[in-house]
């Protein structure tokens, strides 16, 4: 194995240049424990990102947030701007594992491992965040919906690195709901995360919905969110949910149970936010 | 495959060390093979148990999750690196005192665990600080002293 440390974009480039395979190491949770199952996937070119500054910064403006890749969960968790406007993703820092892998995970890290349990996911989903990609081409930005292409799939490619996550500000609330095996450490069985406005009505302004764990990629639940925008009545809406998702059997839990317990947290929260 | 080994310059309990390292090998072995400092241990080798934290500029890591190469450049204080000369830091006094430790093996991830929460919150609620030892596995006592010790003093600090 050959290891790189580069300390700018340009000097990546190079790197991504003069070899064939690299693999990308930022807090390496995800990729380290792997090695330790299979040495065997041990890649020849590890490029560590973590000395590239420009990837190491929170951005507020009025429009947006711009969230370096590199921020970790621990900086995603106590930043107090994200905790006020966007409280889900605040919440799945806060409900994601222990200190010390918060200290080392990142942001960058959780969507390009594209796990559907991925618990900064959900959130990323119904804020319609962007993901800004750098590569030698130069830069482009995506959403993270055609970013994530399935289980631990994404649309970067070869030569590609992520480089930041872009939040558009939006009146909306939001809430992140995590059910693990135990209370911490724990891999989700099923998450969610919801955005939503109401009007002084009572009636929903604006909703999205977004599921993990319950399909190979995050779900949106737009049937079932559209089905309460339209006025109908949560109880008799649930069932679409399952139009929206696919769990599938593992060793954490069954489809069915998934099935079941999300539609059931869902409708208790709904009704919650509803009544407010 | 070949292992091309790095240079590395690190501080590891105020000390400087240098060396040529495979990029292949752990923190956790660098430190304590390389350097023989043991008091962090491998349990799990996956980031589950906390047995292997140590404090990596400032923060508690799982150095079985790290590559010595990583911390080319950085500040690592051990457990070793908490007591001066044989003296006891307060939080190895706290848990001295409370009878915290049975067998062990989890106890330096547990100090450097307490030091952090100490760190992080002004007066942490029992809650608190059982919400930051979630990183850390202990076998045999039960928690309680554990929380008791590092309670303790934070009512102190
Ligand atoms: C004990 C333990 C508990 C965990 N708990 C949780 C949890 O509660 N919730 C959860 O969602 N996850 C959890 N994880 C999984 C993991 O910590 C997260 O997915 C984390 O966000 C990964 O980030 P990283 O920086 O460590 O990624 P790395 O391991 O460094 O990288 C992951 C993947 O992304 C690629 N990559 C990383 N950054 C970039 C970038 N900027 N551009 C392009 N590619 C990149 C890497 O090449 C690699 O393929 C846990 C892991 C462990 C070991
Ligand atoms: S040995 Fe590192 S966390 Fe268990
Ligand atoms: S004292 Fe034995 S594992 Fe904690």
């Amino acid at each position: 194995m050959i290891y790189y440390a580069p300390t700018t974009l340009k000097e990546f480039n190079k790197y991504c240049q003069a070899h064939d395979n690299i693999s990308i190491l930022a807090g390496g949770t995800d990729i380290l424990p792997r090695w330790q199952s299979d040495s065997s996937i041990k890649p020849k070119v590890l490029v560590d990102i973590k000395k590239m500054n420009e990837l190491n910064s929170i951005q507020y403006s009025d429009k947006e947030i711009i969230i370096g890749a590199l921020t970790t969960i621990q900086e995603l968790k106590i930043d107090p701007i994200i905790q006020q406007e966007f409280s889900a993703l605040s919440q799945s820092a806060r409900e994601f594992a222990g200190v010390q892998i918060r200290h080392r995970a990142t942001i960058g890290g959780n969507i390009c491992n594209a796990s559907p349990a991925g618990d900064l996911i959900p959130s990323l989903y119904v804020y319609n965040a962007v993901i800004e990609i750098a590569g030698s081409k130069g830069k482009k930005r995506i959403s993270i919906q055609k970013f994530i292409t399935g289980v631990g799939q994404t649309a970067l490619k070869k030569d590609e690195i992520v480089i930041n996550i872009i939040l558009p500000k939006s009146n909306e609330k939001s809430i992140f709901y995590k059910l693990g095996l135990r209370q911490s450490m724990a891999i989700s069985v099923i998450n969610f995360a919801i955005a939503y406005e109401l009007d002084g009505n009572g009636r929903w302004k604006s909703l999205k919905i977004a599921a993990g764990s319950v399909a190979p990629t995050v779900a949106s639940l737009t049937t079932f969110a559209n089905a309460l925008c339209d006025g109908n009545n949560v109880d008799e809406s649930i069932q679409l949910v399952d139009n929206d998702i696919s769990p599938i059997d593992d060793i954490r839990a069954s489809s069915n149970y998934r099935r079941s317990v999300l539609k059931n947290v869902l409708k208790f929260t709904i009704k919650e936010i509803y009544v407010g | 495959m070949i292992n091309q080994p790095y240079p590395i310059s690190c501080k590891v309990n105020g000390q400087t060390i240098t060396a040529d390292v495979s990029p292949e090998m752990r923190l956790l072995d660098f430190l304590r093979y390389e350097l023989d400092l043991t008091g962090a241990k491998e349990v799990c080798g996956e980031g589950e148990c906390g047995a292997c934290t140590v404090v990596l500029n400032g923060k508690t890591v799982n150095s079985c999750l790290i590559l010595a190469v990583e911390v080319n450049g950085s500040k690592i204080t051990t457990i070793e690196g908490l007591s001066d000369v044989g003296n006891l830091n307060q939080m190895q006094e706290a848990f001295v005192d409370h009878h915290s430790v049975q067998c062990g093996y989890c106890i330096p991830g547990m100090v450097l665990s307490g030091e952090q929460i100490i760190k992080d919150h002004e007066k942490p609620s029992r809650d608190t600080i059982k919400e930051d030892l979630s990183g850390n596995i202990c076998r045999c006592t039960g928690y309680q002293k554990i929380v008791d010790a590092i309670e303790s003093v934070s009512e102190t600090s």
